[in-house]
């Protein structure tokens, strides 16, 4: 088999995405939605049949040149290795899983093909970027990404405010990709490649100076597209999306681009320990944040929108602790996990009857159908860290690694990542509370739920829950599979005395009961909602949009003015304008030659024109004669 | 090389479209036939470029093709005609962007026969601009281009379309006659040193020139160009002449008056005067940042889509120029292609305003909203072009801008940094844009109908080559690397 054929699986998202977007409204139902479907489930069958290629340094293939100009030759080139291959797994299954709930979702929506079809693009650049060999076939799937987003978070485009998240999704991710781009010439400029892999091995001949400041570039760039203080602002928002691009893009896969961006540029940034120690700071600062706005949210949607960014805030603090393997297995396991809770509250939100606010559900344990408090509580323990799910052994491999770090301020970050998931049990469980226990609060009526959206959670909540054996720990017998999978691209190996480790399970088991007694006490029967100041500025994610207003928006706003009015308006039209009355007022005795008829203007200035043709003539020739 | 006969195919360039034009104008009643009748010539223009590009696609140093005759023996002045891989690009440009015009003027009923006809005299003049190599050619060429497109705007313009069409005159006018006093000046000096008075261009590059006069005569040259491109200060007559021109008559406009400025800098103004340009181009490079911010902001408060796009325009031209001050050769080769695929993003999107306007009856932001909802297929395409517009990798304008912006990098970092903040101003204008016309409730004017067959013709060959040029744009910057080379070959 030729290695060519690995582009099979970025472009047949890509294919099926142009059939649905070309001819989906013309076609039956049915077919829009097998076509989508069996589009992404092909690319996931073929990562399985393609994985003997990712095995050692893994295989570069080439389909063309981009661009070719000067010392410049970019190619369209993919390389699917150690890294790429689990990354690309998760997101072809995840997808396939996510794409047939959509069906059932979707299916009294009448733009379906413009949904598949955005949905199909958006896999398509996703797997560009997991797969791109150079930055900036990488970078094509990274504003690829970024687009879909924008179009899905807008899907229903006749609210204008589901318009506005959509552009403000993408206004925000692309600041970070102003940084990114900057990295990205400055690397080329540096090493005369944007291949991925070749700037990796000439990272150690940069100046160290010059690297801290690509890695910020980086960082600034990676906080962008993983909603990332302090460009973080739009991933709330973003939930106004249909549900299915939520578990999709804000939970699985878009949002943890920058993660895996930053562990593709391990090599680089691993160079620079201040560049290190800032990727962790962002990262615990996002996390506490993150975690702090969640506990006072009311939607839904919203709770698990700050959860992702508290969640995707661990992976970068372990990114900067130095282990790649223990970003990837947390960002595998938050995938298995934050997807199949999306997905669940899509189902919640189905039978509140179209209900977000958590404040007037309740009660749902008994209307539901028995599996979904189940599959919602799989993902629930998960991402609260009870001991043996997946979402346990990611976090705990995290807070380890930030605690045996040498540097004495990682132990703060630690204390950061456990202060965090004291309150990540403490919402979790606030929120299947609110959701489930008690009476209901409710008076929407309940939809029925379609198969197409029951099933594939299952799968999600299998995965979730047995996500640690990815990478299980020698201390409970495993065999930290994927630490070894990744070979050298996997950065630091943690170690640690097993008394220690046994020591910091202990403090997560507590500090998830602790977090679960709370949340049991406060919100096992409803006692209204508080409104107080500080539930209120949580709630707004401390007003960061209204500090973005301030800061940038309305200096942006009254620049643009002042450079249509004030300069284009008023200076230099002005000028002119007072020039032209002068002369006005100079040729007043030429008054009868302004007819204001087009014509004897026009002659007028033939006659202008010839005039001083000739006395140019005159003059530069006379000038010339006489030397 | 050799698949075209022998026949100065440079010479039918230039003489088809004024033939066309002369056959349009004596149809004078007949509004089809002349339809027809340009339609007619410029798909017989498009072919022969087309054969053109396939045959001298590959470059090459030198001419690629050079026809000369002698014209006024007397003064020096010779017709004379030469064709590198850059002008080849711009040639086929022309040809593929008046077929588009005259599909687009379709509607135009109002002595359509007229306005084809200054249409067609208006590509003969742009294919004068981009083949001349003897400066009175050039320049005749270059007020040829004026006439027409003054009184496009003047007669078939909207309600201000006086006042535009007089701006647009008055500052063409103050360029064109600085660029004359420098030509006859250069013209005279060059007789006196060698004694041939001649106005071919490769002679003149020979001028021994103090610094003094260089920068003089440079300053002439330069400030005809910086006006038509335009170049910040000199931009303020573009968006009053976008806002009042007909649809065609602002495809031709934005897609290929303003690049003749561009062209006239590096194929006449920065080869003639190289010391003088290496001494102008940080102040070139400075002007072009500025106009790159300073246009996006001002896209970014308008109201009249015409406007923004206009201010669009000049925004995308500050990153050419910035290509161009960068004085190397990946950005060079960037530039060239950015002019090429913002004349076909913007043209598009010059033709689709009109198809909104002529639905709607409008094309004001805040009188728009819904339109997806109520045309589709037409909707789709305008974010198509609107998002190459916003420099989407993998469609057209990417590919220049991230050349542009990747070469400029290598000499001054500084304004390549600068310039990527301007991409976050383009996605905020254009959103804005995007939001407002395609998105939101559908209000105002229902539109009834969608893309008619021949606004399908028109606009997909235009988002095939969006897509084209944004993922192999490689056939068209093979004929740049050697003349761009060979002009960047001598100084700075």
């Amino acid at each position: 088999m030729s290695e060519t054929l690995l582009f099979l699986i970025p472009l047949l998202p890509l294919a099926c995405a142009v059939v649905n977007m070309l001819f989906g409204m013309r076609l039956p139902r049915l077919f829009a939605e097998t076509t989508a479907v069996a589009g992404v489930a092909t690319s996931t069958a073929l990562t399985l049949l393609f994985w003997d290629y990712s095995v050692g340094e893994g295989t570069r293939a080439v389909l063309g040149t981009w661009l070719s100009s000067g010392s410049l030759d970019v190619a369209f080139a993919l390389r699917f290795d150690a890294l790429a291959a689990p990354m690309t797994l998760m997101v072809t299954g995840v997808a396939t899983l996510i794409h047939l709930y959509a069906v059932g979702y979707m299916h009294e929506d009448q733009d379906y093909a413009r949904f598949f079809g955005l949905l199909n693009l958006f896999v398509f650049a996703m797997l560009t970027i997991v797969l791109a060999d150079n930055l900036l076939v990488l970078f094509l799937g990274w504003e690829g990404v970024g687009l879909c987003s924008y179009g899905l978070i807008g899907f229903w485009y006749s609210k204008l405010d589901n318009a506005k998240a959509g552009t403000k999704a993408f206004m925000v991710t692309r600041v970070g990709d102003v940084f990114f781009g900057i990295a990205l010439l400055w690397l080329f400029s540096l090493t005369g490649t944007l291949s991925i892999s070749e700037i990796n091995a000439q990272a150690a001949s940069i100046s160290p100076g010059v690297v801290i400041v690509l890695t910020l570039l980086l960082l600034l760039g990676a906080c962008g597209k993983s909603a990332q203080l302090p460009l973080m602002t739009w991933l709330a928002d973003a939930m106004a999306g249909p549900t299915p691009v939520s578990a999709l893009i804000h939970a699985a896969t878009m949002v943890t681009a920058g993660v895996y961006l930053l562990c593709r540029m391990f090599p680089l940034i691993s160079l620079s320990a201040v560049g290190m120690t800032a990727i962790t700071a962002i990262g615990a600062l996002t996390a506490l944040y993150a975690a702090t706005c969640a506990l006072a949210q009311r939607e839904i949607k919203r709770v698990l929108a700050y959860s992702t960014m508290s969640q995707v805030g661990y992976m970068f603090m372990a990114v900067g602790a130095g282990t790649v393997s223990g970003a990837m297995f947390h960002l595998l396991t938050h995938a298995f996990f934050k997807a199949l809770l999306f997905m669940a509250a899509g189902c919640v939100i189905h039978l509140a009857g179209n209900e977000n606010d958590i404040f007037k559900m309740g009660g749902l344990a008994r209307r539901s159908p028995p599996e979904l408090l189940w599959v919602f509580l799989a993902g629930a323990v998960c991402l609260a860290g009870v001991p043996l799910t997946g979402g346990f052994f990611s976090k705990d491999g995290i807070l380890l690694a930030l605690f045996t770090h040498g540097d004495p301020v990682y132990k703060l970050f630690w204390l950061v990542g456990v202060i965090t998931a004291l309150l990540t049990a403490f919402y979790t469980f606030r929120l299947v509370y609110l959701v489930f226990a008690g009476e209901p609060r409710g008076h929407g009526h309940p939809h029925t739920i379609p198969m197409q959206m029951r099933w594939p959670l299952w799968p999600l909540a299998l995965l979730g829950l047995a996500g640690g054996l990815l990478n299980l720990p020698v201390l409970v017998g495993g065999g930290e599979r994927l630490h070894h999978w990744l070979g050298g691209q996997a950065g630091r190996h943690v170690t640690a005395s097993h008394n220690l480790e046994w020591l910091l399970i202990g403090l997560a088991i507590v500090i998830v009961a602790v977090g679960w007694a709370a949340a049991h006490w406060r919100y096992r029967v409803f006692r209204g909602a508080r409104d107080t100041k500080t539930t209120r500025f949580l709630l707004d994610g401390w007003r960061a949009d209204q500090l973005v207003d301030l800061m940038i928006l309305r200096p942006f706003n009254a620049i643009a003015g002042f450079c249509w009015i004030g300069c284009d308006r008023t200076l230099f039209d002005g000028t002119l304008n007072v020039l032209a009355s002068q002369a006005r007022a100079s040729g007043n005795l030429l008054r009868r030659m302004t007819t204001g008829r087009l014509s004897s203007y026009l002659a007028a200035f033939a006659w202008g024109f010839l005039l001083i043709l000739g006395w140019v003539l005159m003059t530069l020739v006379g000038r010339g004669g006489g030397h | 090389m050799a698949i075209l006969p022998h026949i100065p195919w440079l010479t039918l360039l230039i003489c088809l479209p004024l033939t066309g034009a002369m056959l349009c104008m004596l149809a004078d009643e007949r509004e089809r036939t002349s339809h027809w009748l340009a339609l007619a010539t410029t798909a017989i223009i498009f072919v022969i470029t087309i054969g053109l590009f396939i045959s001298y696609g590959a470059g090459g140093a030198g001419w690629l093709l050079h026809e000369d005759a002698i014209w006024i023996d007397r003064y020096g002045i010779r017709y004379s005609l030469g064709m590198d891989g850059i002008s080849l690009l711009l040639v086929l440009l022309t040809a593929f962007l008046h077929l588009i015009a005259v599909l687009a003027s379709w509607p135009i009923e109002r002595h359509a026969p007229r306005f084809l006809g200054l249409l067609l005299l208006l590509e003969t003049g742009l294919m004068g601009i981009f083949l001349a190599i003897d400066l009175v050619l050039f320049y005749v060429f270059w007020e040829v281009m004026l006439i027409p497109m003054f009184l496009m705007i003047g007669i078939w313009g909207g309600e201000q379309r006086r006042q535009a069409a007089l701006k647009f005159f008055l500052y063409a006018l103050a360029g064109s006659l600085a660029m004359l006093v420098a030509l006859i000046a250069l013209y005279l000096l060059h007789g006196e040193q060698t004694g041939s008075y001649t106005f071919a261009l490769a002679e003149l590059m020979k001028t021994r020139l103090t610094l003094p006069q260089e920068i003089l005569l440079f300053s002439g040259f330069m400030l005809a160009f910086a006006i038509k491109t335009p170049l910040v200060p000199f931009h303020t007559w573009l968006p009053d002449a976008h806002a009042e021109s007909p649809a065609s008559g602002a495809v031709d406009l934005t897609g290929l008056l303003l690049k003749t400025g561009v062209f006239g800098m590096i194929r006449i103004a920065f080869p003639l005067f190289p010391a003088a340009t290496r001494f102008a181009l940080p102040l070139l490079g400075i002007l072009a940042l500025t106009g790159l911010f300073h246009a996006a902001w001002g896209a970014y408060r308008q109201n009249d889509i015409k406007r923004l796009f206009a201010y669009s325009s000049i925004s995308h031209v500050g990153l050419i120029l910035l290509g161009l001050a960068a004085w190397q050769i990946t950005a060079w080769e960037g530039s060239i292609l950015l002019m090429l695929t913002n004349a076909i993003a913007t043209g598009a999107l010059f033709v689709l305003i009109a198809m909104i306007r002529q639905r709607t009856g409008t094309c004001q932001i805040d009188e728009l909203s819904g339109l997806w909802g109520q045309a589709p297929n037409l909707s789709a395409l305008f974010l198509l072009f609107a998002l190459a517009s916003l420099g989407l990798p993998g469609l057209a304008n990417f590919a220049g801008e991230i050349l542009v912006l990747i070469g400029t990098f290598q000499t001054h970092p500084v304004w390549a940094s600068l310039a990527v903040v301007a991409v976050v101003f383009a996605a905020a204008y254009i959103l804005r844009l995007v939001q407002g016309v395609i998105w939101g409730p559908i209000s105002g004017t229902r539109i009834t109908y969608d893309l008619t067959p021949r606004e399908w013709l028109i606009l997909v060959p235009m988002a095939i080559l969006v897509i084209w040029l944004g993922l192999y744009p490689a056939p068209f910057l093979t004929p740049l690397h050697e003349p761009v080379q060979l002009l960047l070959g001598g100084s700075p």
